[in-house]
């Protein structure tokens, strides 16, 4: 029942217009082609537009630097909606007509359904967002990922819950792969640390009421609730268990990271009580700094969520293109690894490019992080867990990458 | 023990919802002779219009509901003209698949009007109260007071007055009815008015107990075909039984197995149910 909303289709297909058009005007005689394929419409679309506007700033940036030694970098857009059958149509178009040598910016489900297709065709798919665990199993060759796994949610999740010091602790998680797998990871340092896990409810979103679910939870009265569900359950939820005599605190996932959450469940409910675990960029290295500060010069704004990871695929592909000599990709994928974790750091294209020239083994420290693939391509994430206070969220704990070494 | 009776309480709660939900359903069924797929979205309809008036307009709740119940019972007048009446001789296959399309339609007009996101009322937090150590909220109550008040308006309604009357026997038997002097036409325009006006007072209670996305209301659709399934071609009595049945069953069964197996318990009852009475509980058989 997800609806395609008319107008800003029309809209993206503007915009999508003036970006293929600009992609290509601005193709010079020798020139690499890269492909953006990511939803810019449907339900995701928001997100799908940071990401393409990320990627289009990394480029200008490297087509100022002079290109890589494939040419400059010229774009091609298109829109999955979403749809993965849509993702293979429009990157096998962008394979095969376009010469593309990578793809970038799929969703979870497209990404997974871009796999045979990207180790067939020897062509790299990267995504900035792609959570799913599917990818810890067929990612690592020509597929990877800016962004870490939804099991590094689980592992931040079971920190903060042991960090805070809580005796028991119920789980009442959505019936979804994306949030049922962390929440094993997080039950498993719950149980490693002797923490009592009074519940593990898995429940099915889009029902008018949650009761059922919660009787054996508050029978238990744990000292926290840890919610991973989307916002039509999670506010039934907080409201049927306050209601229902709740008093403990609660942990939420990232779905639950809005600030509408304050207005639906009313804020009274969450504030001193509530937190909520995400995936984020380490906003204190200067490498973000560097991005941030670009992104307000060049873009007009702040960055949005996954900008620098978008930012990172680009300046990656770009870096491999320069170092692996080979304008294809499998010269992209035979470095890719190496150039995100060699030995002589560098934060930017400019000064990638310098270097390898000067016999460099490069280390591409990206804006969202250090980016060093493990054998699923995926990256070590960082996470902030924010507090509910005063109606709104507010930062109280940040996990580096490292914390989870 | 006392967790037991928690779930059997919560049981007839959900059971009530479902009677609400199913029983507009169930009177087009009998009537009009088919499945009509929409009738979840105009839960949905009634709902964003209780939060349009509640929220946007800050009226206050009943007003917001009475209005919005009046206002799908009208829409379901005007979809049942417009979309039905038209392909009603091709029979209850046509009229069913053209069911799905309309729930799109009105689902998409939904969807167009409303946005994405959650909304909720502004209304207080459920109050608990507790009864040999049962939890039960004022909310819960509002719905098995309303689900018990309309069961039995509706049976005073069905066997007092002529229009009552008319559709029921025009559910029995259409041509009968029709060679008797009903008119036809007027009694399937009340039955529309009715079953939707009903489906606008589930809407209210679903605005009032949940979180509203605009695809929720379409989620309760598997549990209306349940409970109408089992409930069969008869009475609106088969219809509340059945909604108890399946309410007690999905809620119960979280005491022993996990809750996410919810929506097959409401379905293998079906499957067992419909295995001893292959007619359903009433034992009607379909003409």
């Amino acid at each position: 029942m997800k609806n395609v909303k008319k107008r800003s289709m029309l809209l993206n297909a503007a915009l999508m217009s003036t970006a293929l058009a600009s992609g290509t005007l601005s193709a010079s005689a020798q020139e690499v082609t890269v492909g953006v394929l990511v939803p810019l419409t449907g339900e995701l679309g928001e997100f799908g537009k940071i990401v393409a506007n990320a990627i289009q700033l990394g480029v200008a940036e490297i087509n100022a630097a002079g290109g890589t030694s494939c040419g400059d970098i010229r774009t091609v857009i298109a829109d999955t909606g979403g749809s993965p059958e849509t993702g293979i149509r429009e990157a096998s178009k962008m394979i095969e007509s376009e010469g593309a040598v990578a793809v970038l910016g799929p969703t979870s489900g497209v990404m997974v359904a871009l796999v045979d297709l990207a180790k067939r065709s020897k062509t790299v798919i990267m995504s900035p967002y792609a959570g799913t665990i599917t990818l810890n199993e067929l990612g690592g060759d020509y597929v990877y990922r800016t962004v870490s796994s939804d099991l590094g949610d689980g592992a931040a999740s079971g920190l903060w819950l042991k960090d805070q010091g809580y005796e028991s602790v119920a789980f009442l998680v959505q019936n979804e792969e994306s949030t049922i797998s962390p929440a094993q990871v997080a039950r498993t340092t719950l149980e490693d640390a002797g923490i009592e896990l009074t519940d593990f409810v898995v429940y099915n979103p889009g029902q008018p009421s949650y009761q059922a679910e919660l009787i054996s939870v508050l029978s238990h009265e744990p000292d926290a609730i840890y919610l991973a569900g989307g916002q039509e359950s999670g506010v039934t939820v907080i409201k049927e268990a306050t209601a229902g005599g709740f008093e403990g605190e609660w942990l939420f996932t990232a779905d639950l990271a809005v600030p509408e959450i304050f207005d639906a469940a009313g804020a009274d409910l969450l504030n001193g009580r509530a937190y909520v675990e995400f995936a984020d960029a380490d906003n204190s290295l200067d490498e973000y700094k560097a991005f941030e500060a670009l992104h307000i010069e060049k873009a007009g704004g702040e960055p949005g969520p996954f900008a620098a990871n978008s930012f990172d695929m680009i300046n990656l592909i770009a870096l491999s293109l320069e170092a692996s000599g080979q304008c294809s990709g499998e010269g992209i994928n035979s470095v890719i690894r190496n150039v995100a974790d060699g030995e002589f750091a560098v934060s930017t294209f400019a000064d990638g490019k310098a270097a390898v020239a000067a016999g460099e083994d490069i280390n591409y420290e990206g804006a969202s992080g250090p980016l060093v693939f493990d054998e699923s391509g995926t990256v070590a994430g960082a996470y902030t867990i924010q507090a509910a206070e005063g109606g709104e969220w507010v930062n109280t704990k940040f996990y580096p990458a490292s914390s989870f070494e | 023990m006392t967790l037991l009776a928690q779930y059997f309480v919560t049981g007839i709660v959900t059971g009530c919802f479902l009677i609400l939900a199913t029983i507009g359903f169930s009177l087009t069924r009998r009537v009009e002779g088919f499945l009509n797929i929409a009738h979840a979205e105009l839960l949905g309809v009634s709902a964003f219009v209780t939060w349009g008036l509640n929220v946007k307009a800050a009226w206050p709740f009943l007003p917001s509901a009475i209005f919005a119940i009046i206002f799908t019972a009208v829409v379901g007048l005007v979809v049942g003209r417009l979309f039905y009446d038209p392909i009603r001789k091709l029979g209850p296959a046509v009229l069913l698949i053209s069911s799905v399309g309309v729930a799109y339609v009105i689902g998409g007009s939904v969807d167009a009007l409303v946005g994405t996101g959650i909304r909720t009322l502004n209304i207080p937090l459920a109050t608990t109260y507790r009864f040999f150590g049962v939890r039960i909220t004022d909310y819960q109550m509002i719905v098995v007071a309303l689900a018990a008040l309309t069961g039995l308006s509706l049976a005073v309604f069905m066997s007092k007055t002529k229009i009552g009357l008319a559709i029921g026997a025009m559910a029995d038997n259409p041509e009968l009815a029709a060679s008797r002097g009903i008119d036809i036409l007027q009694t399937s325009r009340a039955t529309w008015l009715l079953s939707s006006g009903l489906a606008g007072l589930a809407g209210v209670v679903l605005a009032l107990i949940a979180t509203l996305s605009t695809d929720l209301a379409f989620h309760q659709i598997l549990q209306i075909l349940a409970v109408a399934i089992l409930a069969g071609l008869g009475s609106l009595y088969s219809v509340m039984l059945a909604g108890l049945i399946v309410g007690i069953a999905m809620d119960m069964s979280v005491f022993w197995i996990p809750a996410g197996y919810r929506p097959l318990i409401a379905f293998a009852v079906v499957i067992l149910v419909l295995l001893v009475r292959p007619e359903g509980l009433s034992g009607r058989k379909s003409k």
